[in-house]
């Protein structure tokens, strides 16, 4: 998942980036594998589990001048390597702090 | 005696032999042996749907990447041959899953034939290596093999029984006692590492993610239930399709952002302009996203 915040002149105010998947190593190092040839066990699993809404919350500090940020949040699917993208959703929204 | 001694010579000798012969010695020979192209015959829809599934293709990686040519390289995994002219059915631990009937049906020279193929990039042989009707309807269907014994010859188990099935080799139909449950998928879907091997390695968890997440948070659904609705052998996703795929992922999993803007005062007189993001994914499948 890819948040990004830019303000109206579409300058990008900020940027985080989320990586939502198991991480295993082949336990002899601490190195993360890919590919079931060289994974041994999981050491760490951020991914979607089921009934289990994943919840996040992502402060962006607005530059001097700047009231006013597009948010855009991107979330894809990464099959192997970046370069295999399935995209799933992109919600964007504006956010002001003037009334 | 000389005569009884010759006998139980020839007996050892011709057993090993027997039992080999039984076995395909060349990638054709194994991809006849499963070949179930006569299935559509009758079962045409589902014939089709299997044809365009990753189990059609499950040495081809995603989009023909012939993902275990690594396995097939010298010094590439542990698992690699030295030569891939002495490949072995060892080298290749992910038949487990990806070719079971390899490991029951095949001579090492398949192996081999597969190592060469691999590093060659020929697609075409190694794409004739499938995961067919015969893998999940035999050879699969049977979890209880000390109550129910091995698949029999002749038999091809599922939904019911069949005393007359119009093939020349599978006969007949047994119902199979697993076909509509999880464990069939799990024997090859993963439960962690592969501990049965000299070198555990770990490929899907996701019957593990099944059992320890979605069955222990209460979950009542099968994979059978969502993968294969209204017998659906395409057993979606496939990641081959890129808008059908992304389709299904945008329909089992959700995105809600929430937004928030105002100016924090982080000390007397200092406000900050902030912007704050809330997001919540929630998956309906019933193992984690992603697995493997």
């Amino acid at each position: 998942m890819v948040v990004t915040a830019k303000a109206a002149d579409g300058k990008e105010i900020g940027k985080v980036e989320k990586h939502y998947h198991p991480q295993a190593t082949n336990c002899r190092d601490t190195k993360m594998k890919y590919g079931a040839q060289w994974k041994v066990a999981n050491l760490r699993d951020t991914s979607f589990q089921p009934m289990k809404p994943k919840k996040e919350t992502i402060e962006f500090d607005l530059p001097e001048g700047v009231r006013a940020a597009d948010v855009t949040v991107d979330l894809f699917y990464e099959l192997g390597n970046p370069e295999q993208k399935y995209p799933i959703h992109t919600i964007t929204k504006k956010v002001s702090l003037d009334r | 005696m000389r005569f009884l001694k010759l006998i139980i010579v020839l007996l050892f000798i011709s057993v090993p032999l027997a039992a080999s012969a039984d076995k395909a010695k060349t990638i054709d020979d194994l991809a006849k042996m499963y070949d179930s192209s006569r299935c559509k015959d009758c079962h045409a829809e589902i014939y089709g749907q299997w044809e365009k599934s990753h189990h059609a293709r499950p040495l081809m990686g995603v989009k023909g990447g012939l993902m275990l040519t690594p396995l097939a390289k010298k010094g590439e995994t542990a698992f690699s041959p030295e030569d891939p002219k002495k490949a072995t059915l060892k080298n290749f631990p992910c038949f487990k899953c990806h070719l079971p009937q390899a490991i029951t049906s095949a001579e090492d020279s398949v192996a081999v034939e597969l190592a060469e193929a691999l590093i060659a990039g020929d697609k075409a042989k190694v794409g004739r290596l499938q995961i067919t009707c015969i893998v999940c309807h035999s050879d699969k269907a049977i979890v209880h093999k000390r109550e129910l014994g091995e698949p029999e010859k002749g038999v091809l188990y599922g939904a019911k029984n069949m005393d007359s099935h119009p093939d020349k080799i599978f006969t007949k139909v047994k119902k199979s006692a697993i076909m509509h449950d999880s464990i069939a998928c799990g024997q090859c879907h993963g439960l962690g590492p592969n501990f049965e091997f000299d070198q555990a390695f770990q490929c899907a968890n996701l019957y593990g993610s099944y059992l320890h997440n979605y069955i222990s948070s209460g979950g009542t659904k099968s994979c059978q239930d969502c993968h294969m609705q209204k017998g659906d052998h395409l057993f979606a996703l496939d990641w081959n399709d890129d808008k059908g795929a992304s389709a299904l992922l945008g329909k089992a999993i959700s995105l809600e952002v929430e937004t928030l803007g105002y100016e924090w005062l982080k000390k007397a007189k200092t406000y900050i302009p902030k912007v704050v993001v809330s997001t919540t994914i929630t998956t309906t499948a019933g193992h984690r996203v992603p697995d493997g």
